[in-house]
């Protein structure tokens, strides 16, 4: 990947990955969760508070690197903010593996296919939508050990 | 049976050594100072059997905390002990200070330069038939985590023999 | 024939002349990842993304998926009903010992050491140290842990430890007993007594975390603020008044590497046995206590005796003498016996708090005493004067806040 589209790409990443940091702050302030399309903000302290918090880092971890964006120093800032939202995201997804697995209180004692395949509909938190676009960094790590 | 005593600073990987040795399950920890009592274990050598003992690590035979403590008081009672000792290749002055104090105390010593990846990957090289020919003992880089260079460990055993400091000065002077 | 120290440095700069060639140090992206995780301003969001991604896969592991998902379904609804109709002698103090309540439909309200004593170790305590120590190894065979002590290194500075003092804190968070004596690798007497009596005091066991993430999900952050917070306060006085000296340290850090399978299984293996062969034992036998000193009736008898201190200092119904003596050999069956008794939130979290800082378990004791009984007697004197300062200040706190 060139200098000049890795900078594009990420800081339109990271200015993205900032603002939804943000809202997830200001949800959590705010105390009600807020959903929009498949999109689901947590009020939650844990996920919406802390979380929020990671996902600030993340975005501003993404912006912080644009500058002389190849050299390793500033490259390893994109990667740690990816592996910021590959926590965030992986912790998600293992919260949903948790929950499919179990039949529920009164039910027996695996889930039913469809219970088990209806935990991981939408909607999504921000990180889930972030993850594959984070994942690019990836490529671009690819491209430099052949450099 | 012939005693091996496994010493060196901490954190270099001692306790990866003694169970690649001995098969034993020491817990081996990324941070330092995981091994502060000593842990013993037996290894099958090509003709004879060890014992092998994992000694705490420390910087120096002057020890500061408890643990150095442990392991100078150790040395102390094993005198007819073999020492292997494990040091970092990427900081070997460090590593070289504890080999020649316990050297000149005396003991044969098998000196295993180990992480010698991470030496590699930092460009540091040691010339190691030099520093052999220079200390006149033997002299084995290794990764323990991988397990490279322990077959060559265990066979340097028995060419391992005291030597004298004095010979080590004036063998440095010598080489070019 | 021997050198001086002094002698010694100048043998070796002359044989690393000869042997050692250094070549133009170049950074690798481990050695820059390693400098973000570091430096405090990078540091700190990496370290709370850390954390908050170990309690995340903790709680859903342990809670969600192991103990509400299958455990509790199994002990509740299969277990219990079968073995208290199973177990002969109903109504004797046999079956009271290790049935517990013959009505009780839950494993938590049952106080049996086969019932409570059973659900308590297998149910909730062995799922959460299983993953605790799963991440644990995780994340100390990547070499994270050592840049966190790093990372911490200047707070623990203004209470008397150096980073080292990490190594131990967070040890100590999966069970207090390897932690005491991890403490070895502080350098002085002083330091030693500080982080002994800290950790014995105010760091919660991996164990017990388990339970409370259990029963009382909603305020485990309150608990833990609170012990941490008494952490540093404590640890910020004692700096103060022990005499002796806090040196500084260096601290050597390892570069990331990738986990080795074997090491990791390895090290889960040691200490999941451990568990089994400790931990479990003394959580049936804490039972089987409790209920006898019930049927004896010096529960109730010291419940009297202790209501108006415990009530009148610090806020908890009196029948909490029941568990804070189960405190003294397990912290977690403290706890879930705890969850059986009729009280508001806020002295839940008051008698959490409690039994936290109460008395170290019996494990930890002995390993204490095996450090020297001077420094045991120490540890118990602040201890006491922890539980009743410290203690008794989160009750009037509730009191100021109109809560209790």
């Amino acid at each position: 990947m060139n200098e000049k589209i890795g900078r594009i790409y990420f800081g339109v990443l990271g200015i993205i990955t900032l603002i939804f940091g943000i809202t997830d702050l200001i949800v959590t302030i705010g105390g009600n969760d807020f959903s929009w399309g498949i999109l689901e903000i947590s009020s939650d302290m844990f996920r919406g508070g802390w979380g929020g918090l990671i996902v600030i880092s993340a975005g501003l971890f993404y912006l912080s690197s644009l500058k002389n964006f190849l050299e390793i120093h500033q490259f390893s800032k994109a990667l740690m903010a990816s592996i910021l939202i590959w926590i965030l995201a992986g912790t998600d997804i293992f919260v949903r593996i948790t929950e499919s697995i179990p039949g529920g209180e009164d039910g027996p004692w695996f889930n039913s296919l469809e219970g088990f395949l209806s935990t991981y509909a939408p909607p999504y938190p921000p990180v889930i939508f972030l993850l594959p676009f984070s994942l690019v960094i990836l490529f671009s790590l690819s491209k430099r050990k052949k450099a | 049976m012939k005693k091996i005593l496994l010493m060196g600073n901490p954190n270099v990987g001692k306790s990866v050594f003694f169970n690649r040795l001995t098969g034993a399950n020491v817990i081996e920890s990324n941070y330092p100072g995981t091994t502060v009592d000593y842990t013993k274990g037996y290894m099958k050598g090509n003709s004879e059997d060890f014992e092998i003992i994992d000694v705490p690590g420390t910087f120096s035979l002057e020890p500061k905390d408890k643990a150095e403590e442990v392991a100078v008081k150790m040395l102390e009672e094993k005198k007819d002990a073999l020492v292997i000792c494990v040091i970092d290749a990427s900081k070997i002055e460090r590593g070289l200070y504890l080999a020649l104090e316990i050297i000149e105390r005396g003991y044969p010593v098998v000196l295993a330069l180990n992480m010698w990846d991470v030496a590699e990957d930092k460009n540091i090289q040691i010339d190691i038939e030099k520093l052999k020919s220079i200390l006149n003992i033997p002299v084995v880089p290794t990764i323990a985590i991988s397990g490279k260079g322990f077959k060559e460990v265990v066979l340097s055993i028995k060419k391992a023999a005291s030597v004298g400091v004095k010979e080590i000065m004036e063998k440095v002077g010598e080489i070019k | 024939m021997t050198l001086t120290a002094d002698e010694r440095w100048d043998l070796i700069e002359k044989i690393s002349n000869k042997v050692v060639t250094f070549s133009k140090f170049k950074h690798t992206l481990k050695d820059a990842l390693g400098e973000l995780t570091v430096k405090p301003l990078t540091g700190i969001p990496i370290a709370i993304a850390v954390l908050y991604g170990f309690w995340s896969v903790f709680s859903s592991f342990a809670g969600t998926l192991c103990t509400d998902g299958f455990f509790v379904k199994l002990f509740d609804g299969h277990f219990l009903p079968w073995i208290q109709s199973v177990f002969p002698g109903k109504g004797g103090w046999f079956y009271y010992i290790f049935v517990g309540d013959p009505a009780a439909d839950n494993c938590f309200e049952a106080f049996g050491v086969l019932t409570s004593g059973l659900f308590v170790a297998i149910g909730v305590v062995l799922p959460a140290i299983f993953i605790f120590y799963l991440m644990m190894a995780l994340l100390e065979d990547v070499g994270y842990m050592p840049r966190l002590a790093v990372l911490i290194d200047t707070i623990f500075h203004k209470i008397g430890l150096h980073g080292y003092a990490i190594v131990p804190s967070i040890l100590a968070l999966g069970c207090n007993v390897p932690a005491v004596t991890a403490t070895r690798i502080l350098e002085t007497k002083k330091q030693r007594f500080i982080m002994m009596t800290l950790l014995a005091i105010f760091i919660p066991c991996g164990a017990q975390l388990g339970i409370m993430q259990e029963v009382i999900p909603e305020s485990i952050g309150i608990v833990l603020l609170y012990l941490i917070f008494g952490y540093f306060l404590f640890g910020f006085i004692l700096n103060k008044i022990t005499p002796g000296k806090s040196p500084e340290i260096l601290i050597d850090v390892p570069p990331y590497q990738k986990p080795l399978w074997n090491n990791i299984s390895r090290k889960l293996r040691m200490r999941l046995g451990g568990f089994f062969k400790i931990a479990v034992p003394f959580v049936l036998f804490g039972c089987a206590i409790v209920n006898i000193l019930y049927l004896s009736g010096t529960i109730d008898w010291l419940a009297r005796v202790l209501t108006p201190l415990l009530t009148g200092w610090f806020g908890v119904p009196g029948e909490t003498v029941g568990p804070l003596i189960a405190a003294f050999l397990r912290k977690d069956l403290a706890v879930a016996q705890l969850s059986a008794i009729e009280m508001s939130k806020y002295q839940m979290i008051t008698s959490v708090v409690l039994v936290s800082i109460y008395f170290p378990c019996v494990a930890t004791f002995v390993m204490l005493l095996k450090e020297g009984w001077k420094n045991l007697l120490g540890s118990l004197a602040v201890l006491v004067t922890v539980i009743f300062l410290y203690g008794g200040l989160i009750n009037v706190i509730w009191k100021l806040l109109g809560v209790q």
